[in-house]
């Protein structure tokens, strides 16, 4: 029995010695062998698109990531903020190249640059784009970059670490730089990583690294990092593109959480102002329920929410009102503002920024440019816009597409006119409307005229001594005579047409017109769409291409801009002369729908 | 006895023979692991201590272990619930030599029942884990986490595990036994409280305090073990062993053992009589041992050079003196002196400062 025993703790030793692992390669674990190298692997993969970005002159700089293969990369816009609107990027092949600043936003901290190929017509390596709402806590995660300069031969850094959170809020210094759904690492990242990559073990890019938590060691990692996530960028991404300096949005309400003890927290509405959201109807007292589809059940997560999404979406919100035995829930559909900008960072609150890095790097020499960059042709500044060189560029390019796909209209720059049946304020009625070029009193200046449902209605829309209200005639549309004179304008005559303003206004949006019954399903809704935007005569006019064939869908009037605008539904198009008009128009205002105008027949004419 | 060890270490071997795979995400782990911790909040805010923490529920009625911190001395004391719900937390028992704090939340009012939590019980008869070993660590580290937010979660190893380093007095901290020192960058305000689990989320440790060792100015990022043991001097020759498992077993019912341990610093006293001090900087040279003293026990001799405590290099009588300041009556510590041109190390162990005869 002794000797067995004996045996079997022999054997058991045996069994120690050969299942405990051992430190030297020969006798480690395959599967662990096998992690490693789907690991070097997704590296190799990733590398050759993570951007090591220079400011002129070689100071500072920061990191980036190639996101196509035109050159087109994300970084911070705290990054970009000290080169401007040209600056320098070395990739891992060792190259510097020239770049050029495409879009910004500063609130969110995100800038988008494009490198110039040194030969014209060569292709970029890239990152394909991953999804991050689905990465969690406790997944793992790789960083790349440039942190405190480290490279001198441009090829990144890697770090490996957890996702520690997800969701998270981080304050903003002053108005700017606000990481609004961030994701939060434990990958180090440092000073010289902003801008760079995030990606999950599969090398799909699912955050850019910013900001880092810093307390009592300096300027340097301490375990928290912070990643914008790649699906908030993805939203501002057409406006990026259309080298727009994009602004966050607001709702125009206030909340607070809720909690008696014991309870769950709910939010609860506790100011609101004259905003798109008050006209939706919400008001002080309502419980916010979920905003964009997310349940809301603190103020941080509906700032994260709000943080995702550029100024003039529109986002569904469900709210519950009680009052005495009722319970009402509503969803509506709301246009989101602008948020108000006031100094820039540097203002108290929050630590810095990992910007310039410490320990004062190396300094990187690339040739001092003796001549001016060549990227500065790709650049032309205007107000609100990071570059408007690109807007033009995106904005010729969907007008291009669109008369691809719709003819042009140019030839007809005679008067123009439609006969419709259909329905006016819920009742069955005809309407005519008619613009006519210098049909005016002047008979210099164009008019609409029309008659709706037996009852004429005219607007001159030059005519400066007329009262605002008028440009919201017929009464109820909110605007249908203007903005059948701004059709007119735009398919005949484009940026021509009297426009004030006539750009590019990036991507967003577009929720087709709801049924006329039931509770509408905006997720249902919900179209993909290219904006432009004109203004002429004073009043904006947003108008809505479908992203993926460029089909026109719709437009909104704003005449007042503290009130609702026109909103107008192309569909049904059929040719016409080998053009496409549409055959049905919707005419909503305030939640109502003002006419549902079945078109019979277009005339478009040519001037003689 | 042999055998039980024999058969830890087959556990642990075994264990490490067949790891998941190394890309594995924790996101399972996180979510059933942040279910049973709480965020804190009381009194702080001021001079860089921070007013928020995070606790243990170790009990399905709503008791919760946390670190003993300046966070507990208000009324106003708060927990949230990983599911945001709000409660008023009271402090019922304290361990001052383990650095932790038992508290409990609901009343006869408001029942709390069946939350998720840890047993304590089980969590520390487990072997523990071995040097090298994958943890993670959970906590509020600056208060990213808000009402229902989830906590944060870090990766690290286990790196050591020993004593804080040079005992109780480079530290102030009560805890005196030894602890893991982890690679993840735990000591970060709001972190104190938090746990260190094992990477299948076994219960290994709560998170510490924010230390600093001032002679190396580095931050230790170390956890209390769950088992963790104190053998506590009543002065009276007798000692009783504390641990966190007869708190959180005993509850309101568990007391604090008087320990006349000198609370107060230094004390502890070795019979040593340096040189004079004349000039700044004066190495410390033994001039005197006093009879029958600690020292005399140890093997000190005049003109000795001290050259290090427990690992400490004292330089001068100034920084020999404070490093020695920290150390209390019953410590055992390690002089290295140079005697000739032998560096030799030396135990001793400190004593009661000799009472004036009556």
């Amino acid at each position: 029995m002794r000797y067995l025993t004996l045996a079997a703790l022999a054997g058991l030793l045996v069994i120690v010695a050969v299942a405990k692992p051992s430190l030297l390669a020969g006798d480690l674990d395959p599967k662990l062998r096998e992690a490693e190298a789907k690991r070097i692997a997704v590296i190799e993969k990733v590398r050759p698109a993570v951007v090591a970005i220079f400011a002129p002159g070689g100071q500072g700089g920061g990191s980036g990531v190639l996101i196509n293969d035109d050159g087109y990369a994300l970084t911070n816009f705290h990054v970009v903020e000290g080169p401007g609107s040209v600056m320098q990027c070395g990739l891992s092949d060792g190259v510097l190249y020239d770049a050029v600043l495409v879009g910004l936003d500063k609130v969110g901290d995100v800038a988008l640059i494009k490198l110039l190929p040194k030969k014209d017509g060569s292709k970029f390596p890239f990152a394909a784009m991953g999804d991050s709402d689905k990465v969690r806590a406790g997944d793992w995660s790789l960083a790349m970059g440039n942190p405190f300069l480290l490279a001198t031969d441009f090829t990144p850094t890697v770090t490996y670490g957890l996702i520690s959170g997800v969701h998270r809020y981080q304050y903003p210094a002053g108005t700017l730089l606000e990481y609004t759904d961030c994701i939060q690492v434990d990958t180090s990242i440092n000073p010289g990583n902003s801008g760079g990559p995030l990606f999950n073990m599969d090398g799909e890019l699912i955050g850019i690294n910013g900001r880092i938590s810093l307390e009592k060691r300096g300027r340097v990692n301490v375990g928290v990092g912070y990643s914008i996530s790649i699906n908030q960028i993805k939203n501002f991404l057409g406006q990026l593109k259309a080298g727009i300096e994009t602004d966050h949005a607001s709702l125009g309400a206030l909340f607070q959480t809720e909690a008696e003890e014991d309870a769950l927290p709910k939010m609860v509405v506790t100011n609101i102002i004259d905003s798109d959201a008050r006209r939706r109807g919400l008001d002080i007292g309502d419980q916010l329920v979920s905003f964009a589809g997310r349940p809301m059940s603190n103020v941080n997560q509906f700032k994260n929410v709000l943080g995702l999404y550029p100024k003039g979406w529109r986002v569904p919100l469900v709210y519950r009102r009680e009052n005495d035995k009722v319970t009402e829930k509503r969803e509506i559909l709301v246009r989101l503002m602008g948020v108000q900008r006031q100094e820039l960072p540097g203002a108290d609150g929050q630590p810095p920024q990992p910007g310039p890095p410490q320990p004062r790097p190396p300094q990187q020499q690339p040739k001092k440019p003796t001549k001016p960059s060549p990227a500065l042709k790709f650049f032309e500044a205007k107000p609100g816009y990071a570059n408007y060189y690109f807007n033009k560029m995106e904005r010729n390019r969907l007008l291009a597409a669109f008369k691809k796909q719709a003819g042009d209209f140019s030839a007809f720059n005679g008067d123009w006119s439609f006969k419709a049946g259909g329905t006016v304020k819920g009742k069955r009625a005809a309407t005519v409307i008619t613009v006519r070029d210098k049909g005016a009193k002047d008979e210099k200046s164009p008019v609409i005229q029309s008659i709706i449902d037996g009852l004429p209605y005219e607007l001159e829309p030059l005519d400066v001594s007329q009262s605002s209200n008028a440009l919201k005639d017929p009464p109820g549309s909110g605007g249908l005579l203007l903005a059948m004179y701004n059709y007119r304008q735009f398919l005949a005559f484009g940026e021509k047409g009297g426009f004030t303003e006539f750009n590019h206004g990036g991507t967003e949006p577009f929720y087709l017109a709801p049924p006329d019954k039931g509770t509408p399903d905006f997720s249902k809704l919900r179209v993909d769409a290219e904006v432009i935007r004109t203004e002429a005569t004073g009043v904006p006019c947003k108008w809505y291409f479908s992203t993926k064939d460029q089909t026109l869908l719709g437009l909104e009037l704003t005449p007042d801009r503290d009130e609702d605008p026109c909103e107008v539904y192309f569909s049904d198009y059929r040719k016409v002369d080998g053009r496409l008009l549409p055959f049905k128009i919707e005419v909503r205002y305030a939640d109502k729908q003002y006419a549902m105008l079945e078109v019979n027949e277009w005339k478009t004419g040519t001037a003689k | 006895m042999k055998r039980i060890h024999l058969t830890g270490v087959l556990l642990v071997a075994l264990a490490c023979a067949a790891p998941s795979r190394a890309d594995e995400s924790f996101a399972a782990v996180s979510e059933l692991v942040n279910g049973k911790l709480v965020k804190l909040f009381g009194s702080g805010g001021i001079r860089g201590l921070a007013s928020y923490g995070t606790g243990v529920v170790v009990s399905p009625d709503g008791y919760i272990l946390t670190i003993q911190s300046h966070i507990l001395e208000t009324p106003d004391l708060r927990v949230h619930l990983a599911d945001g719900t709000r409660y008023h937390a009271r402090v019922v028992a304290m361990e001052p030599e383990l650095d932790v704090a038992l508290l409990k939340i609901g009343n006869d009012k408001e029942k709390v029942e069946d939350l998720s939590y840890f047993d304590v019980v089980e969590a520390a008869k487990r072997p523990l884990p071995e040097t090298g070993s994958g943890v993670l660590a959970f906590s509020n580290l600056y208060q990213i986490a808000t009402r229902d937010d989830p906590l944060s979660v870090q990766r690290g190893v286990i790196a050591s595990y020993s004593k804080l380093y040079g005992k109780m007095g480079i530290f102030d901290a009560a805890y005196t036994g030894n602890v893991f020192v982890v690679d993840a960058i735990t000591n970060n305000p709001g972190a104190a409280g938090g746990v260190v689990t094992s990477r299948k989320g076994e219960l290994l440790g709560l998170i510490g305090k924010e230390l600093r060792n001032e002679l190396t100015q580095t931050w230790v990022n170390y956890a209390i073990p769950i088992n963790a043991k104190v053998d506590v001097p009543l002065g009276n020759g007798q000692t009783v062993t504390v641990s966190i498992v007869d708190l959180v077993q005993k509850k309101e019912l568990y007391q604090p053992p008087k320990s006349n341990r000198d609370k107060g610093k230094g004390g502890g006293f070795s019979g040593i009589v340096l040189v004079a001090n004349p000039v700044e900087h004066t190495p410390p040279y033994i001039e005197e041992i006093l009879p029958n003293s600690p020292a005399a026990k140890a093997g000190l001799k005049p003109d000795d050079l001290i050259v290090y405590v427990d690992g400490l290099p004292v330089g001068s009588i100034q920084t020999f003196k404070e490093v020695m300041d920290r150390y209390r009556p019953g410590m055992e510590i390690k002089l290295e002196i140079r005697r000739g041109d032998k560096l030799t190390t030396m135990p001793i162990t400190l004593g009661e400062p000799p009472r004036k005869k009556q």
